[in-house]
């Protein structure tokens, strides 16, 4: 049966183990025992949340509230310590441009590679190839090593790709820094028409005017809690109305 | 479980890029390029051969066809266990990153060794072929069978070492350490009549000792392998798998913290 959700957060909890000074050899951990001590550093306390298919969603709070450690559970990179997370549909994230790229291989062949990362096949990629490669904005140097990139040029290869795989869920995070301004406008619009096609979306960023313009919802973080869960303008005023609040406080 | 390779099975794509990306990248900028995957293993089949043949003196006729039919297979299995004990561990980056099945890094990595053994049989077959030695096209029968069933072996093993070297480092220099010993308690270079009676038990543990013997029975004595033989060895390579596969499975979801 083909739920309505495209993301189901329910009581998702997460902590990291910090450790004072963890011995990782043989003779370290047998020699110092109380090494291995840790304390559990809280980042996540029980949230939830679901997210309807083709709703775009931007996570808010402050430097360290558990947004990109949010992104992460969603993608499965990490797991949560307690309470489910449910995903329909192919991910692409938006989180790391260019992960796994090989420096000595051309622009071309590491779209291929890059693709396969998400689940595409080489005929899936040639569909898509002068696609992701106008978008780049490349040209001939799509035959040059990676490593001749520059970091834009890196960046931007690594865009192409994500936005291009036709994922049913995109988790961006900060993107929008992506280039020269061209490029910017490029990626915001392009973002939106996907947004259009009715791609689910999920963003973390600070620019709220840029948050205003993609979101229907935004939710709103604050040491691994959530404060408001709601429409975009109002949640947003409610959090930099407490920034400002804070910020004239001290 | 089966979600899982049901998973795995749709990242197929990223293991043949995987591939494809590591055995073109591997020599990529180095002058002799790809022929370094054949100058490796026959520097060391020749030192070998000399070292048995021509100092040591086995009565084996033909060494070299001996070693070469040895070694190919062993060493596939030697550099997918040295390589795959920080198969995980060296694409920290990549799995802090993305979302992938973490299975699919042991796999490329086992296939990686493997699809170059492939290439290497060519120097096999033309070492049988040009000193006389020839083939037998019944045993032949048996070469993909004892292929598969090193590969299963082998991944097992892997997903074992990649898996348990992220949480304990020091796992990567043991493995150093076993695989430097392995290969000389093994009939690699040596047949397997020579063993002392009270030195038996070893060998028989050794799951190794069969999956080698039965490549020098198809290549060099050109028979045909035993039941016994193939089933020992299929079922070490099933019991590797099944245990390599739960290891792996239980270990893998802080892979991301922990690197």
């Amino acid at each position: 049966m083909e739920s309505e959700y495209s993301i189901q957060v329910k009581n998702a909890e997460k902590y990291f183990k910090i450790y004072k000074d963890k011995g990782k050899e043989l003779k370290e951990r047998i020699l110092f025992r109380s090494r291995n001590r840790y304390e559990k550093h809280k980042v996540l306390n029980g949230v939830s949340f679901d997210i309807k298919k083709g709703e775009t969603v931007g996570l808010i709070g402050r430097n360290g509230c558990g947004k990109s450690t949010t992104l992460k559970l969603l993608t499965k990179i990490l797991r949560p310590n307690s309470g489910e997370i449910i995903v329909n549909g192919r991910i692409s994230s938006l989180i790391e441009l260019g992960a796994g790229f090989h420096p000595d291989m051309t622009g071309r062949e590491n779209i291929y590679i890059n693709a396969s990362i998400f689940g595409l096949s080489r005929g899936d990629v040639n569909k898509r190839l002068d696609k992701i490669i106008e978008f780049s904005e490349l040209g001939e140097y799509i035959d040059n090593p990676v490593r001749t990139y520059s970091s834009g040029m890196y960046m931007r290869l690594g865009f192409s790709v994500a936005i291009n795989v036709d994922a049913q869920v995109l988790l961006v995070d900060e993107i929008l820094a992506v280039g020269d301004v061209n490029f910017q406008k490029k990626c915001f619009d392009r973002l939106n028409q996907v947004k259009k096609d009715g791609t689910t979306i999920v963003i973390v960023s600070h620019d709220m005017e840029q948050l205003y313009r993609l979101c229907d919802r935004l939710i709103w973080l604050e040491k691994g809690d959530i404060v408001e869960d709601g429409e975009a303008r109002i949640v947003g005023e409610h959090y930099l109305e407490s920034m400002e609040r804070e910020r004239l406080s001290r | 479980m089966l979600g899982r390779v049901k998973e795995i099975w749709a990242y197929r794509f990223m293991v043949a890029s995987l591939v494809r990306r590591e055995l073109r990248g591997r020599y990529k900028g180095s002058f002799l390029g790809f022929l370094w995957t054949f100058v490796n293993p026959l520097a060391q089949i020749i030192v070998y051969t000399i070292v048995f043949s021509v100092i040591m003196r086995s009565d084996l006729d033909k060494f070299y066809i001996f070693a070469i039919t040895g070694m190919i297979p062993w060493l596939a299995f030697d550099g997918a266990m040295r390589l795959g004990v920080t198969c995980i561990k060296d694409r920290g980056d990549m799995i802090n990153k993305i979302y992938f099945p973490r299975e699919v890094l042991p796999i490329a990595n086992v296939t990686t060794n493997f699809v170059n053994m492939l290439f290497c049989f060519v120097i096999v077959f033309l070492a049988l072929f040009i000193s006389g030695h020839g083939v037998n096209p019944l045993s032949l029968l048996f070469l993909p069978i004892i292929i598969l069933i090193e590969y299963i072996l082998t991944l097992g093993l892997t997903f074992i070492v990649s898996a348990v070297t992220v949480y304990f480092k020091d796992m990567q220099h043991i493995l150093n350490v076993i695989m430097m010993m392995w290969i000389y308690l093994t009939p690699v270079l040596y047949p397997i009549t020579i063993i002392p009676d009270k030195l038996a038990w070893l060998f028989k543990l050794n799951p190794m000792t069969f999956v080698i013997e039965t490549y020098h029975c198809i290549l060099y004595w050109k028979g045909i392998p035993s039941i016994n033989m193939l089933g020992y060895s299929s079922a070490a390579a099933i019991v590797a798998f099944l245990v390599g596969a739960l290891v792996f499975y239980k270990l893998e979801p802080n892979f991301a913290e922990e690197l």
